[in-house]
Parts: structure tokens; C-alpha cells; sequence
């Protein structure tokens, strides 16, 4: 064996020479991503934070006129764009796009005589309102409240409360949204139902609408043979998603151990810990975040800030989520081992 | 000068070897200075607060990039027979290192290895296999029986390139049928030097035939 290494001896160097600009070529190169993803990200949002100040709990709206109760509350569901333009809605892969609706909380806190106040939770931004209510015929009540203005996204909103159906006492709301400011979306309709909201940790994801992470996706092409030796190249968009294991695992009700939570994805991870907020009411900045929590059921946005609402076993579990997520965002895919 | 396909081949696994090497030298600067809170020691809270894995981690990491880099040399016969003291000087560096620093400590974080008895038996497997093919590699060179010093050091250097085709064959399995992470670690933990140690069987086997 001795034999095939020491026949080398003349052709060796040289060919070393060869290889020498290569591998000044390749360290070059190899300053890149190749051991771990450095623009890496984990989303833990403001309102979220359980390590900074801890924010106070805002109390429910409360009757302080009794014979206004039914008005009072939440006032939950879509909030729609009021037109029909299409070019600000968002087109994903495969049919999957979003038409710019995000779910609306119109909380009415107080009714004193005619003035109103209380304030909306939608998309991350809790806003106050004031302004008057009138009473039409037939148990329909008129408001016309504004948003203070300070905010880029303040506006002012007209909506009727009025009775569905005289038999059952049920009530809708149904109205218009104006921004002050040029914004992309300037009028915005609404039809809301009276929600209750408490906090459930045993409240489990429903297979509503599937997570894609439209921020997030690699491009692949694929090479389909479509006849004898006749190819066919297909730029395949694939997203960040979610698996079935979101539809299992709670991680608000007891605590996870590392042998549930090292083998999942990381789609899988965002989303197990983002229900531990969602079934805090929080409302999500975050857009493929948004899109998939509300289109739960029993999803309300109540809260743009959740920091002094966890449990010490929600505390643990996103502690433990978030180190995963973590790793996963860093090493999953690349060449260092995490 | 005519070039030979094997020469080819030869320069490409160098090139090969050389660019891994830079970037294991890469993941093993992530632990400079000692910090328990980055890369791989992110997923090992637990085991990271025993003092003992403390050591066996740093030590295992600091080391064994030396050890990679010692053993890259050692094959070239033109090393050998021009240059026979470093051969001998970088290959007592490569045994010690072993024997003494790498695989104990390798054995030791083994025992706290991710993913279950499954790639702790393989870890541990793996730990004492170079070990001992380290030793006996040793011991054939100082009865100056070369062909198996050669052999048992092929052994043992596939057994350090664990360190590069574990962290391949995982990237690999990621990019294709993207396995979740602790499936593809369990996998590549038996991988990353069984498909080693099974070409240099095999390639030991075809030359003596």
C-alpha cells in the first residue's frame, strides 16, 4: 500500500500549487451563512415580552347605567375593506391570499347620556374613541366616535347597534371606518356580533385555515419530465408553514417537556407559542401570524399588550419555545449543528 | 505533466477537506470566548450546568479541530518521506489529543447526547471505537508494523471526519426531505461515522483482495 502514496511524489506539489488560488478562493466565499443563518430572526412582539415591565391588566368594560348593558361589551369580527380594489390585497402560492381583512374588537366601555367612549383593538393597535350616541327607532342606537388622531392609523367610525332578531334579543353591529391620514386602506366596513371574552387555557387550535408565513419562503426550481427526455422547469415558491402537531400540543395548560418540543419545526413552534397569546386575546402585529389566528373561532382581540397576563406555566413554555425557535432559526438548515 | 484521475480525485478531497476545515473552524470560533448561551449549548440548558460537561464541551471543542487539521497531513506520502519528524511530531500531537482530551470528553457528552439512547449509544460506541483504533494505530507504529499502523489510523481519521459528514449528511437531509430536527439527529448520530468507517472497510477490504 506503501506503494501507491510514494509513486506520488513528482506529480504532488505541484498539483498542491494548482489548488492553492481554489482555496484562497473558497475561504473567501466561506465567510458566508454555510455554519448557521446570521440574519436569523425570532418574532417575539412588544405586547408579548414576559422578560421586560410587566404592564397593569385594563379592567372589562363595565354598565355603569344598567339599561345600557346591551350595548356595552366587545364587539367582535371582520374589519373590511370598503371597496373593491384588489391591489392591496396579498396573493400567496396556491390560491392561499389575503383580502386586507383583519378581526376588530369595538369595545363600548362607557355610555353616559348621550356621550360615548371606549376604544377598538385590531391589528396590534389599541385606540381609544369617544364621541355620541343617539337613539333612532326600534331599539337602533347611532354612534359617531373619533380616534384621537395622534396615531398614524386613527380614524373615525360610524356604526348602528340594532336588534337582528325581536324574538331572541340579539343585537349587531354594522358600520363604516373613515382614516384621517392618506393611508393604504382609508374606508373600512364592519358588521360585529357581541362576543364575551375569558381567558381558557385548555382551548385548543381548530383546523380553520392553514399558517403561511408569506414573509418567509426558499424558491426551488424543479425539473418535471413531461415526455421522453423533454424537461420542463417549474419555479416552485415553498413557505414557511405549520404541521398537524399544532392542532395537539397546549402549551398554556401544562408544561412541555424538551423531548415534545426538540423535534418540532419551526413553523410548528411559532405557532404553539403565538396560541399561548391568541387565547390571551392579543392582537398581532404580525401578518401571517394575524391572518391564521383570526381566522379561529373563538379568537377576540382584546389586548395589544399581554406582558402581565401569563401563568407561570406559559412563562416556562414560551421560555422553552423560544430557545428551540431559536436554534431552529439559526442551525435547522445549515451546516452547523444546533 | 500528465495529470492522473486520482490525482484529480486526490487534489478535490483535499479541496474538499480544506474548505470543511475552515468551516469547523468557524463553529468551533462561535465558542470563543466560553459562553453558554450560543449555538449547540442553546439546546443543552440542562446538561451545561453539570461542571463536569462543562469541561468535557470545551475541552472536546477546543481540541478538536486540532485534531482534524494534525490528521489532514498525515496521509501524504511525500509528508513522510520528506519531512518524517513532523509526521511523527504532528501524529503524537493527533494520539495524545485523542487518547487523553477528544474522546473521553467525547464520551462524556455522549451520555447527555440529544435524542435519546439511540445517538447515545452511537456517541459512546463512536467515542470508544476511536479511542481504541487511536491506540492501536499507536501501538502498530511502535512495533513498526506500518500496514496496520495505516490501517488503524484510516480507521480512526474517518472517525474524526465524523465531525464534517455528521454536520453534511444532516444539511443534506434538511435540504431534501426536510426530516424534522431531532429525526435527522438521531439519523446522521449514526450516519456521520458509520458510513465513515464502512467506506474504509470497504476500500481496506478491496485492496486486499
Amino acid at each position: 500500500m506503501g506503494h501507491t502514496l510514494a509513486s506520488d511524489s513528482t506529480l504532488y506539489p505541484s498539483n498542491m500549487k494548482q489548488l492553492i488560488p481554489f482555496l484562497l478562493l473558497l475561504l473567501l466565499f466561506g465567510c458566508g451563512d454555510e455554519i448557521k443563518n446570521s440574519d436569523a430572526d425570532v418574532d417575539v412582539e412588544p405586547g408579548t415580552d414576559t422578560t421586560t415591565l410587566q404592564s397593569q391588566p385594563t379592567p372589562a368594560p363595565q354598565a355603569a347605567e344598567s339599561d345600557h348593558a346591551n350595548l356595552l361589551g366587545y364587539w367582535v369580527g371582520y374589519f373590511e375593506k370598503a371597496d373593491d380594489n384588489y391591489e392591496t390585497d396579498v396573493f400567496v402560492d396556491v390560491g392561499y391570499y389575503w383580502n386586507r381583512a383583519n378581526k376588530i374588537n369595538i369595545s363600548i366601555d362607557r355610555i353616559q347620556d348621550s356621550l360615548v367612549e371606549g376604544h377598538s383593538v385590531v391589528a396590534g393597535n389599541d385606540r381609544p374613541f369617544s364621541g355620541t350616541v343617539k337613539k333612532l327607532e326600534h331599539d337602533t342606537y347611532q354612534f359617531r366616535v373619533k380616534e384621537p388622531g395622534d396615531d398614524r392609523y386613527d380614524g373615525r367610525f360610524v356604526f348602528t347597534i340594532y336588534p337582528t332578531s325581536t324574538v331572541r334579543h340579539e343585537f349587531e353591529m354594522s358600520g363604516t371606518w373613515e382614516a384621517y391620514k392618506d393611508i393604504n386602506i382609508r374606508h373600512r366596513k364592519y358588521t360585529l356580533k357581541k362576543r364575551e371574552f375569558s381567558y381558557d387555557p385548555d382551548i385548543m387550535l381548530q383546523r380553520a385555515k392553514a399558517y403561511v408565513d408569506w414573509n418567509r419562503s426558499v424558491t426551488e426550481t424543479e425539473v418535471y419530465e413531461i415526455d421522453d427526455n423533454e424537461f420542463e422547469e417549474w419555479v416552485v415558491e415553498r413557505f414557511s408553514s405549520a404541521t398537524n402537531l399544532i392542532y395537539d400540543l397546549n402549551a398554556s395548560n401544562r408544561l412541555l417537556t424538551k423531548e415534545e418540543v426538540e423535534n418540532l419545526k419551526r413553523g410548528d413552534l411559532i405557532i404553539i407559542r403565538n396560541t399561548i397569546y391568541a387565547r390571551h386575546g392579543y392582537s398581532f402585529k404580525n401578518r401571517p401570524l394575524r391572518v391564521f389566528f383570526d381566522a379561529q373561532d373563538w379568537y377576540i382581540p382584546v389586548h395589544a399588550d399581554i406582558r402581565a397576563d401569563f401563568t407561570e406555566i406559559e412563562k416556562e413554555n414560551i421560555k422553552l419555545l423560544l430557545q428551540y425557535e431559536q436554534n431552529a432559526a439559526e442551525y435547522y438548515d445549515s451546516f452547523g449543528r444546533g | 505533466m500528465r495529470l492522473h484521475p486520482r490525482h484529480i480525485a486526490k487534489g478535490l478531497f483535499y479541496l474538499a477537506l480544506g474548505y470543511f476545515s475552515w468551516l469547523m473552524l468557524r463553529i468551533t470560533l462561535q465558542y470563543v470566548p466560553i459562553r453558554y448561551d450560543v449555538a449547540f449549548l442553546f439546546v443543552k440548558q440542562e446538561a451545561i450546568t453539570h461542571t463536569h460537561y462543562k469541561v468535557a464541551f470545551f475541552s472536546h471543542v477546543y481540541t478538536s479541530i486540532f485534531v482534524l487539521l494534525m490528521g489532514m497531513t498525515q496521509f501524504s506520502g511525500t509528508l513522510r518521506r520528506r519531512f518524517p519528524a513532523m509526521h511523527r511530531s504532528l501524529g503524537k500531537g493527533y494520539v495524545l489529543l485523542i487518547l487523553f482530551v477528544a474522546s473521553p470528553s467525547g464520551l462524556v457528552m455522549a451520555l447527555y447526547a440529544n435524542g435519546g439512547l439511540s445517538s447515545q449509544i452511537s456517541f459512546s460506541l463512536q467515542a470508544v471505537l476511536w479511542f481504541a483504533f487511536t491506540l492501536l494505530a499507536l501501538r502498530y507504529a511502535q512495533a513498526r508494523d506500518w500496514t496496520r499502523h495505516r490501517e488503524f489510523m484510516l480507521r480512526s481519521y474517518a472517525l474524526t471526519l465524523s465531525a464534517i459528514s455528521l454536520r453534511l449528511f444532516k444539511w443534506i437531509i434538511v435540504s431534501t426531505v426536510a426530516w424534522p430536527p431531532m429525526d435527522t439527529y438521531r439519523l446522521v448520530a449514526w450516519l456521520g461515522w458509520g458510513v465513515n468507517l464502512a467506506l474504509v472497510e470497504g476500500w481496506l477490504w478491496w485492496r486486499k483482495r
